[in-house]
């Protein structure tokens, strides 16, 4: 949701975050002097099976998908309508629309004023929560048990039924000029919008802001539109995970569901982003940092390589134990909390390193990420860091599997990007499979370093004379 | 979500915090009860041990507490239990810089720390079959720590880098959670920068880790939680065999952490240079922890703060338009269980240049007086109960066990009693609508609170200054 501002405030304190393996030069006398007596920690004992807990799944006659997964010992559950619209339908002049449209569906349905409609949700344990991303929408809630088949049957009103009443447009307007201020006076987002246009010059998903003048123009009329352009059984899929009463839930399901119309098929619209060496640098008059976003375009989901693309961003830059997080904020100490991913859409991703760097170090910063993505082109991983972080993604996945909302994102990525259904049972299996070779040969393929995207935000005076090596096309 | 659009987040941390429960087999009835099982022991050395089993998904949770938190800290070395927290990341006897890390990682699992109002706190999740590796590294690192000047001038780098990333370069930086203790507070432990003067971070030397770990770090003054997958009796053997041969060590005296009762509303004001909005947040002292008032702030909390459905929601976002949110709650800096002294209720909100701070007062007061001068109605209370439980349990469960080892370990540490854990609900239950008005009349008293709000100001900061850069 983009109505809430502050977002650090709790992690702010989980002090740690990265690792890094020491290399031979990291060791300094003094654990050099211990080093003769060290024990070695105790191996432990036989690793335990772990399987995936197993869905169910259905579909109404009118197209809307249903997946059920018993799961947990928390008398608690959690139902998500994923609902294939996002901002991917915005038109060019319609930056947040989606957004606004999803607002407005908690203002009340046809039967239900926005203060029924919160308070039902309360006395069930829960709220109805509502957020837009590129691909899909969410209309979620996570309930005491008992309140299960209520709880569908709530969010069924919610989706099907709103009223997005014009008296609430104002107020609501108002809120995203402000979201819309407070955002861009904050360095990550500022990059993150430089980021998204150079690879998406047209496309949706290189528009991450709209003017103010584009939501000063929305009308009920709009929203009206908009939803019914894009809501629909057959764009949905209700995912629900935790305790519950199988047989109440598909009986509260069909009950609610069924007389939705079809309604329109999912919009397929995949983007041509650009790769391209580019350096842009957007001055922050004063910042003690720079904020960095460097990356490109790569393979999607679907690509067999995006596993192998996993393993190689675990060790260059996506896990507390990577090269980048151990060169420069444990070695040299120019940020806190550096990270690399792969983010991905429908049938499209990019591969993206973000980093919060002392001014005076920007340039160093950048030329250490350049020095270990080359490093990791060069020579492929030893089998004992491959091995390493072989055990980290598969113990995470294990982490990730075992939650409500975490086994629902695993489901809903699986479809969306149509992956099988093996997918999530043969994860595992999959991640032990990769050579030290495909770690080495996806950073040299899908990481070409002459072909970047740079943005820095930072305060130019300082930093200008730091970065000009890397302007323009020649590296 | 939030401030990185979409779902860019910047701190990886934040993927510990979403985990959730543990995996059992599908109950065929869904009933809305839970009870936690407990085993607690003292070790002889005073290591306090709460053991709680679920074996539902082969994974299990380490964490060790230790009773020393921010508020508790050097007087001219502001920040500096924070900076201990990353030196005990830096290596001990057995696990050399960054060794810990790569173990708990290499062994499929993640680990973290934190350092909050009362307590430093490290833990891992990792699969159920590495449990004793790590407990022989929480152990190690209990026994002593071995850094170097290298290892802390890193860290004082990577500290400093963490305090620009999210107070100095970025707007509405510690609002209003490391701000408001600053203004509401009036005894120096509960009124300093906890995060640290820049200047302080940078005077800190290598005897004053030594210095402090050999003070606080010892068996006696801290709690070890085993939450999942495991066999009590062969986890008992593990920590006895790696914990009960370290040696306790007499504690100084807790300082005087007590607040004077206010008796007068306070207010301040904060120029950004960075904000293009102002910003508003108010804070209220609580009740001491444990009292029936306390619970009753609990719910005062729920009715009016949390979710669509709160008054203050209802007022000032959806009657008035004044905000798009009212956030906020009980200890800003973790929930309403895991701190030992006084603690603040606060909720903040952003608005624009032409809403005046006075009318958003005016709004807030209205909403407050209702619940002062009137008892609520039951079904008011009812609903507030039924958020509590649902939030409960999902604090039992979150994070892999995690969440369940920080009320074990907390209510280890400052009540000596984790079974707690299984009597709060009972505690919630006995609150009447009368002793909720009771309370309001006396803890949401206007005397009783501080008003800060942030104003969007170019130029020089008064408030920048004191961080000394």
């Amino acid at each position: 949701m983009r109505n809430r501002v502050i977002a650090l405030t709790c992690t702010m304190f989980l002090a740690l975050a990265w690792s890094l393996p020491p290399s031979a030069q990291d060791v300094t006398s003094a654990a050099q002097s211990v080093a003769a007596k060290k024990q070695s920690p105790p191996p432990g004992s036989a690793p335990k099976p772990f399987h995936v807990p197993q869905p169910e799944k259905l579909s109404l006659p009118n197209g809307l998908q249903v997946t059920l997964v018993p799961y947990g010992a928390i008398p608690k559950v959690q139902i998500t309508l994923s609902v294939r619209a996002g901002n991917l339908n915005e038109a060019e002049n319609q930056v947040w629309l989606a957004d606004l449209m999803t607002s407005l569906m908690k203002e009340g349905t046809a039967s239900r004023s926005a203060q029924q409609v919160a308070q039902e949700a309360a006395s069930m344990g829960g709220s109805v929560d509502v957020n837009v991303g590129a691909d899909i929408t969410h209309i979620a809630g996570d309930v005491l048990s008992e309140y299960g088949p209520k709880m569908v049957a709530l969010l069924a009103d919610v989706a099907m039924h709103p009223l997005l009443p014009a008296s609430e447009i104002d107020r609501l307007k108002k809120d995203q000029l402000r979201n819309l201020t407070i955002q861009k006076s904050q360095p990550q987002p500022i990059a993150l919008e430089q980021f998204r246009k150079a690879l998406y010059p047209n496309h949706p998903y290189g528009r991450v802001f709209p003017t103010e003048q584009m939501i000063q123009g929305y009308t009920i009329e709009d929203v009206q539109k908009f939803y019914k352009d894009n809501f629909g059984a057959a764009r949905t899929h209700l995912y629900v995970a935790g305790k519950f009463d199988t047989a109440a839930i598909k009986k509260a399901i069909s009950e609610a569901f069924s007389s939705w119309q079809h309604g329109p098929d999912p919009l397929i619209d995949i983007p041509k982003p650009v790769t391209k060496h580019d350096l842009a640098l957007i001055d922050r008059p004063g910042a003690v940092q720079s904020t960095l976003y460097i990356g490109l375009p790569t393979i999607d989901p679907s690509n067999p390589d995006y596993i192998p693309l996993q393993v190689m961003n675990s060790i260059l830059g996506g896990s507390f134990g990577s090269r980048i997080t151990a060169n420069i904020r444990e070695q040299k100490g120019y940020t806190y909390s550096p990270n690399s991913q792969v983010s991905p859409r429908y049938r499209d991703a990019y591969w993206l390193q973000v980093a919060d760097v002392t001014a005076q170090h920007t340039g160093d910063s950048i030329k250490e990420i350049l020095y270990e993505i080359d490093r990791l082109q060069k020579e492929a991983p030893s089998d004992a860091e491959l091995a390493g972080i072989k055990n980290y993604l598969s113990g995470v996945f294990v982490l990730r599997n075992s939650s409500r909302a975490g086994l629902i994102g695993q489901l809903e990525f699986v479809d969306l990007h149509k992956l099988g259904d093996d997918y999530l049972n043969t994860y595992v299996q999959k991640i032990y499979a990769v050579t030290p070779q495909q770690v080495e040969q996806a950073a040299q393929k899908y990481i070409d370093t002459q072909k970047l995207t740079m943005v820095v935000v930072g305060d130019k005076q300082k930093v200008a004379e730091q970065v000009a090596a890397y302007q323009g096309s020649g590296m | 979500m939030n401030i990185f659009l979409r779902a860019i987040a910047v701190l990886p941390l934040v993927l510990l915090l979403t985990w959730g429960a543990l995996a059992a087999p599908p109950a065929p009835t869904a009933s809305s009860s839970f009870t936690v099982p407990v085993v607690y022991y003292k070790l002889p050395n005073g290591l306090r041990v709460a053991l709680s089993s679920d074996h539902s998904a082969p994974t299990v949770a380490v964490a060790v507490y230790y009773r020393i938190g921010f508020r508790v800290e050097p007087k001219d070395r502001t920040g500096f239990a924070h900076l201990f927290e990353h030196m005990m990341f830096q290596g001990s006897q057995n696990l050399g810089k960054m060794e810990m890390i790569k173990l708990v990682q290499q062994n499929g699992g993640t680990l973290n720390g934190s350092t909050r109002f009362d307590f430093t706190n490290y833990f891992e999740i990792v699969p159920a079959n590495k449990l004793e590796t790590m407990l022989w590294a929480e152990a190690d690192r209990m026994r002593g720590l071995a850094v170097t000047e290298d290892n802390l001038k890193n860290q004082q780098g990577v500290v400093g880098n963490e305090v620009k990333v999210n107070v100095l370069n970025r707007p509405y930086g510690g609002f209003p959670w490391l701000d408001m203790p600053q203004y509401a507070n009036s005894n120096w432990y509960n009124a300093h920068n906890f995060y640290g003067d820049l200047k302080d971070i940078e005077a800190a030397t290598l005897p004053d880790v030594q210095q402090f770990f050999k003070t606080y770090y010892a068996p006696n003054n801290a709690a070890l939680a085993i939450v999942g997958d495991f066999d009590t009796a062969e986890a008992r053997k593990f920590v006895d065999k790696y914990f009960a041969g370290i040696p306790s060590v007499p504690q100084p005296k807790e300082p005087d952490l007590t607040e004077p009762r206010q008796e007068k509303e306070m207010k301040a004001s904060k120029p950004d240079p960075q904000a293009k909005r102002p910003a508003l947040a108010v804070a209220y002292h609580m009740p001491a922890r444990n009292t029936p008032e306390y619970y009753a702030m609990g719910l005062i909390d729920q009715i009016l703060l949390e979710g669509d459905d709160g008054w203050l929601h209802e007022e000032l976002v959806q009657k008035r338009g004044m905000t798009g949110n009212v956030e906020g709650g009980i200890n800003l800096l973790g929930n309403m269980y895991n701190y030992n002294g006084p603690m603040l209720w606060t909720m903040d909100l952003y608005h624009d240049n032409n809403v005046k701070d006075d009318d958003i007062m005016a709004a807030i007061d209205s909403t407050v007086e209702r619940i002062r001068t009137k008892p609520v109605d039951q079904k008011t209370l009812d609903r507030a109960l039924v958020k509590m439980r649902s939030d409960f349990y999902d604090q039992v469960s979150q994070s892999n066990g995690f969440g369940r080892a920080d009320l074990l370990c907390s209510f280890a540490l400052f009540d000596d009693n984790p079974q707690r854990i299984n009597d709060i609900e009972t505690q919630f239950r006995k609150i009447t609508p009368a002793l909720i008005q009771k309370t309001a009349e006396e803890y949401l008293r206007p005397t009783n609170r501080t008003v800060l709000t942030i104003e969007p100001k170019a130029g020089e900061s008064t408030q920048a200054s004191k961080w000394g850069n």
